[in-house]
Protein backbone atom coordinates (compact mmCIF):
# COMPACT_ATOMS: atom_id res chain seq x y z
CA UNK A 1 0.00 0.00 0.00
CA UNK A 2 2.18 2.97 -1.19
CA UNK A 3 0.95 6.16 1.16
CA UNK A 4 2.31 8.36 -1.55
CA UNK A 5 2.61 10.87 0.95
CA UNK A 6 6.49 11.22 2.00
CA UNK A 7 6.58 12.44 5.50
CA UNK A 8 8.85 15.53 6.71
CA UNK A 9 10.47 16.12 9.09
CA UNK A 10 7.85 18.51 10.13
CA UNK A 11 5.03 16.57 10.20
CA UNK A 12 6.35 13.47 11.92
CA UNK A 13 7.67 16.16 14.64
CA UNK A 14 4.31 17.39 14.83
CA UNK A 15 2.98 14.25 14.70
CA UNK A 16 4.68 12.40 17.69
CA UNK A 17 4.27 15.48 20.21
CA UNK A 18 0.60 16.01 19.75
CA UNK A 19 0.14 12.23 19.92
CA UNK A 20 1.98 11.42 22.66
CA UNK A 21 0.96 14.45 24.42
CA UNK A 22 -3.00 13.29 23.96
CA UNK A 23 -2.09 9.82 25.56
CA UNK A 24 -0.16 11.77 28.49
CA UNK A 25 -3.16 13.84 29.12
CA UNK A 26 -5.50 10.53 29.55
CA UNK A 27 -2.87 8.72 31.21
CA UNK A 28 -0.87 10.87 33.36
CA UNK A 29 -1.25 9.82 37.48
CA UNK A 30 -1.97 13.69 38.30
CA UNK A 31 -4.64 15.66 36.69
CA UNK A 32 -2.58 18.66 36.45
CA UNK A 33 0.03 17.16 34.32
CA UNK A 34 -2.95 15.96 32.01
CA UNK A 35 -4.33 19.61 31.67
CA UNK A 36 -0.66 20.34 30.69
CA UNK A 37 -0.41 17.68 28.29
CA UNK A 38 -3.89 18.72 26.90
CA UNK A 39 -2.65 22.17 26.14
CA UNK A 40 0.61 20.92 24.78
CA UNK A 41 -1.32 18.83 22.41
CA UNK A 42 -3.17 21.42 20.95
CA UNK A 43 -0.24 23.53 20.49
CA UNK A 44 0.57 20.56 18.68
CA UNK A 45 -2.57 20.90 16.38
CA UNK A 46 -2.17 24.50 15.99
CA UNK A 47 1.25 23.53 14.38
CA UNK A 48 -0.29 21.37 11.99
CA UNK A 49 -2.81 24.05 11.28
CA UNK A 50 0.05 26.91 9.89
CA UNK A 51 1.26 23.21 7.80
CA UNK A 52 -1.88 23.56 6.70
CA UNK A 53 -1.77 27.05 5.51
CA UNK A 54 -4.16 27.91 8.08
CA UNK A 55 -2.32 29.93 10.49
CA UNK A 56 -5.25 32.44 11.65
CA UNK A 57 -6.77 29.08 12.60
CA UNK A 58 -3.45 28.37 13.98
CA UNK A 59 -3.87 31.59 16.41
CA UNK A 60 -7.28 31.18 16.72
CA UNK A 61 -6.84 27.58 18.53
CA UNK A 62 -4.05 28.89 20.52
CA UNK A 63 -6.02 32.05 21.89
CA UNK A 64 -9.33 30.20 22.54
CA UNK A 65 -8.16 26.15 23.40
CA UNK A 66 -4.87 26.91 25.14
CA UNK A 67 -5.90 30.48 26.49
CA UNK A 68 -9.34 29.84 27.80
CA UNK A 69 -10.12 26.41 27.86
CA UNK A 70 -7.14 24.72 29.55
CA UNK A 71 -7.65 27.77 31.95
CA UNK A 72 -11.23 26.45 32.68
CA UNK A 73 -10.21 23.15 33.48
CA UNK A 74 -6.96 24.43 35.69
CA UNK A 75 -9.58 26.14 37.72
CA UNK A 76 -12.44 24.02 37.60
CA UNK A 77 -9.10 21.10 39.02
CA UNK A 78 -8.63 24.00 41.78
CA UNK A 79 -12.01 23.75 42.79
CA UNK A 80 -12.85 19.93 42.56
CA UNK A 81 -10.62 19.01 45.41
CA UNK A 82 -10.62 15.92 47.45
CA UNK A 83 -8.88 15.95 51.20
CA UNK A 84 -5.88 14.54 49.57
CA UNK A 85 -3.75 15.89 46.84
CA UNK A 86 -5.01 15.53 43.15
CA UNK A 87 -4.09 12.23 42.19
CA UNK A 88 -5.86 10.18 39.81
CA UNK A 89 -6.75 7.22 42.13
CA UNK A 90 -9.63 6.47 40.29
CA UNK A 91 -8.14 5.05 37.46
CA UNK A 92 -9.87 3.30 34.94
CA UNK A 93 -13.08 0.99 35.04
CA UNK A 94 -13.18 -2.84 34.17
CA UNK A 95 -14.19 -2.21 30.35
CA UNK A 96 -11.11 -1.02 29.72
CA UNK A 97 -9.61 -3.77 27.65
CA UNK A 98 -13.20 -2.82 25.46
CA UNK A 99 -12.61 0.64 25.00
CA UNK A 100 -9.20 -0.04 23.84
CA UNK A 101 -10.33 -2.26 21.02
CA UNK A 102 -12.76 -0.22 19.86
CA UNK A 103 -11.09 2.95 19.58
CA UNK A 104 -8.25 0.80 17.86
CA UNK A 105 -10.48 -0.69 15.41
CA UNK A 106 -12.10 2.69 14.97
CA UNK A 107 -9.04 4.15 13.96
CA UNK A 108 -7.18 1.28 12.19
CA UNK A 109 -10.19 1.36 9.98
CA UNK A 110 -10.67 4.72 9.45
CA UNK A 111 -6.66 5.22 8.31
CA UNK A 112 -7.42 2.33 6.14
CA UNK A 113 -10.28 4.19 4.22
CA UNK A 114 -7.37 6.59 3.55
CA UNK A 115 -4.72 4.94 2.31
CA UNK A 116 -7.27 3.10 -0.12
CA UNK A 117 -8.58 6.43 -1.20
CA UNK A 118 -5.44 7.64 -0.98
CA UNK A 119 -4.12 7.52 -4.76
CA UNK A 120 -7.28 9.24 -5.80
CA UNK A 121 -7.13 12.60 -3.51
CA UNK A 122 -4.33 14.68 -4.34
CA UNK A 123 -0.87 13.68 -2.59
CA UNK A 124 1.06 17.32 -2.88
CA UNK A 125 -1.52 20.24 -1.87
CA UNK A 126 -3.07 21.74 -5.08
CA UNK A 127 -1.16 25.25 -5.73
CA UNK A 128 -3.54 28.36 -4.93
CA UNK A 129 -3.92 30.61 -2.59
CA UNK A 130 -5.71 30.73 0.30
CA UNK A 131 -6.19 34.32 1.08
CA UNK A 132 -6.35 34.92 4.97
CA UNK A 133 -7.73 38.06 4.15
CA UNK A 134 -10.54 37.28 2.93
CA UNK A 135 -11.90 34.89 5.56
CA UNK A 136 -13.29 37.55 7.12
CA UNK A 137 -15.80 38.66 4.20
CA UNK A 138 -16.62 35.14 3.79
CA UNK A 139 -17.78 34.95 7.12
CA UNK A 140 -19.80 38.26 7.18
CA UNK A 141 -21.36 37.97 3.74
CA UNK A 142 -21.19 34.08 3.02
CA UNK A 143 -22.63 32.82 6.06
CA UNK A 144 -24.05 35.50 8.53
CA UNK A 145 -26.68 33.17 10.01
CA UNK A 146 -24.35 30.86 11.31
CA UNK A 147 -21.99 33.61 13.02
CA UNK A 148 -25.15 34.88 14.81
CA UNK A 149 -26.67 31.55 15.63
CA UNK A 150 -23.10 31.33 16.98
CA UNK A 151 -22.95 34.67 19.22
CA UNK A 152 -26.05 33.50 20.68
CA UNK A 153 -25.07 30.68 21.44
CA UNK A 154 -22.13 32.12 23.16
CA UNK A 155 -24.40 34.12 25.33
CA UNK A 156 -26.45 31.21 26.57
CA UNK A 157 -24.00 29.15 26.71
CA UNK A 158 -21.74 31.95 29.23
CA UNK A 159 -25.44 32.13 31.10
CA UNK A 160 -25.67 28.58 31.58
CA UNK A 161 -22.41 27.83 32.68
CA UNK A 162 -22.73 30.78 34.95
CA UNK A 163 -26.18 30.15 36.39
CA UNK A 164 -24.71 26.60 37.34
CA UNK A 165 -21.93 27.87 39.12
CA UNK A 166 -23.21 29.87 40.74
CA UNK A 167 -22.53 29.60 44.68
CA UNK A 168 -25.70 30.25 46.56
CA UNK A 169 -24.86 31.82 50.26
CA UNK B 1 -3.26 11.12 11.89
CA UNK B 2 -6.37 12.28 13.36
CA UNK B 3 -7.59 8.90 13.38
CA UNK B 4 -5.31 8.30 15.85
CA UNK B 5 -6.08 11.20 17.84
CA UNK B 6 -9.82 10.03 17.06
CA UNK B 7 -8.87 6.39 18.50
CA UNK B 8 -7.16 8.19 21.34
CA UNK B 9 -10.32 10.54 22.07
CA UNK B 10 -12.83 7.49 22.35
CA UNK B 11 -10.66 5.43 24.25
CA UNK B 12 -10.50 7.69 26.91
CA UNK B 13 -13.72 8.62 26.90
CA UNK B 14 -14.73 4.47 27.43
CA UNK B 15 -12.38 4.12 30.00
CA UNK B 16 -11.51 7.17 32.39
CA UNK B 17 -13.77 7.44 35.54
CA UNK B 18 -12.34 10.84 36.11
CA UNK B 19 -15.30 13.34 34.57
CA UNK B 20 -12.79 15.52 34.32
CA UNK B 21 -10.53 13.34 31.73
CA UNK B 22 -13.25 12.29 30.55
CA UNK B 23 -13.92 16.34 29.23
CA UNK B 24 -10.40 15.87 27.93
CA UNK B 25 -11.54 12.87 25.85
CA UNK B 26 -14.16 14.87 24.28
CA UNK B 27 -11.52 17.52 23.11
CA UNK B 28 -9.77 15.34 21.53
CA UNK B 29 -11.89 14.13 19.34
CA UNK B 30 -13.37 17.47 18.47
CA UNK B 31 -9.35 18.43 17.84
CA UNK B 32 -9.00 15.14 15.71
CA UNK B 33 -12.23 16.62 13.41
CA UNK B 34 -10.72 20.09 12.73
CA UNK B 35 -7.85 18.65 12.24
CA UNK B 36 -9.35 16.70 9.43
CA UNK B 37 -11.37 19.57 7.90
CA UNK B 38 -8.67 21.88 7.45
CA UNK B 39 -6.71 19.01 6.00
CA UNK B 40 -9.27 18.71 3.42
CA UNK B 41 -9.83 22.40 2.94
CA UNK B 42 -6.41 22.87 2.08
CA UNK B 43 -5.92 19.64 -0.12
CA UNK B 44 -9.12 19.44 -2.32
CA UNK B 45 -9.01 23.21 -3.20
CA UNK B 46 -7.16 25.61 -1.09
CA UNK B 47 -8.72 28.66 -2.74
CA UNK B 48 -12.23 27.45 -0.93
CA UNK B 49 -11.91 28.80 2.31
CA UNK B 50 -15.19 26.67 3.63
CA UNK B 51 -13.31 24.51 5.65
CA UNK B 52 -11.50 26.99 7.93
CA UNK B 53 -15.23 28.72 8.39
CA UNK B 54 -16.22 25.50 9.38
CA UNK B 55 -13.26 24.47 11.95
CA UNK B 56 -13.94 28.70 13.47
CA UNK B 57 -17.26 27.71 14.28
CA UNK B 58 -15.92 24.23 15.70
CA UNK B 59 -13.81 25.36 17.61
CA UNK B 60 -16.08 28.38 18.96
CA UNK B 61 -18.71 25.37 19.33
CA UNK B 62 -16.68 23.09 21.11
CA UNK B 63 -14.99 25.80 23.95
CA UNK B 64 -18.63 26.59 24.75
CA UNK B 65 -19.31 23.23 25.11
CA UNK B 66 -16.26 22.97 27.32
CA UNK B 67 -17.38 25.41 29.37
CA UNK B 68 -20.70 24.19 30.06
CA UNK B 69 -19.22 20.83 30.96
CA UNK B 70 -17.22 22.22 33.38
CA UNK B 71 -19.90 24.14 35.26
CA UNK B 72 -21.67 20.81 35.30
CA UNK B 73 -18.65 18.51 36.72
CA UNK B 74 -18.70 21.79 39.69
CA UNK B 75 -22.51 21.06 40.44
CA UNK B 76 -21.79 17.47 40.47
CA UNK B 77 -19.15 17.43 43.01
CA UNK B 78 -20.97 19.91 44.92
CA UNK B 79 -24.07 17.33 45.16
CA UNK B 80 -21.96 14.01 45.40
CA UNK B 81 -18.24 15.20 46.78
CA UNK B 82 -17.18 12.83 43.61
CA UNK B 83 -16.08 13.56 40.42
CA UNK B 84 -16.28 9.76 39.58
CA UNK B 85 -18.24 8.99 36.70
CA UNK B 86 -18.95 5.33 38.35
CA UNK B 87 -20.72 6.55 41.59
CA UNK B 88 -22.91 9.15 39.74
CA UNK B 89 -25.11 7.43 38.89
CA UNK B 90 -28.73 8.79 41.00
CA UNK B 91 -30.86 8.75 37.48
CA UNK B 92 -30.23 5.32 37.01
CA UNK B 93 -33.55 2.91 37.73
Amino acid sequence: MDLSIPPDITFVVLTTITLLAAIMALQSKELIYGAISLAVSFIGIAGFFVSLDAPYLAMLQIAVYVGAVVVLILFTIMLVRRDEPDKDEMGESSEGAAGLWIAGLLAVSIAGIAALAGPSLPTTPATGNLPISQLGPVLAETYPVPLIILALLLSGALLGALVLAKVDR
Amino acid sequence: MSAALLGIGIYGLSVKRNAIRILFAVELIVNAANLNFVAFARYMNPSEVTGQVIVFYSIAAAAMEAAVGLALILVAFRLNSTIDVRKLNKLKG
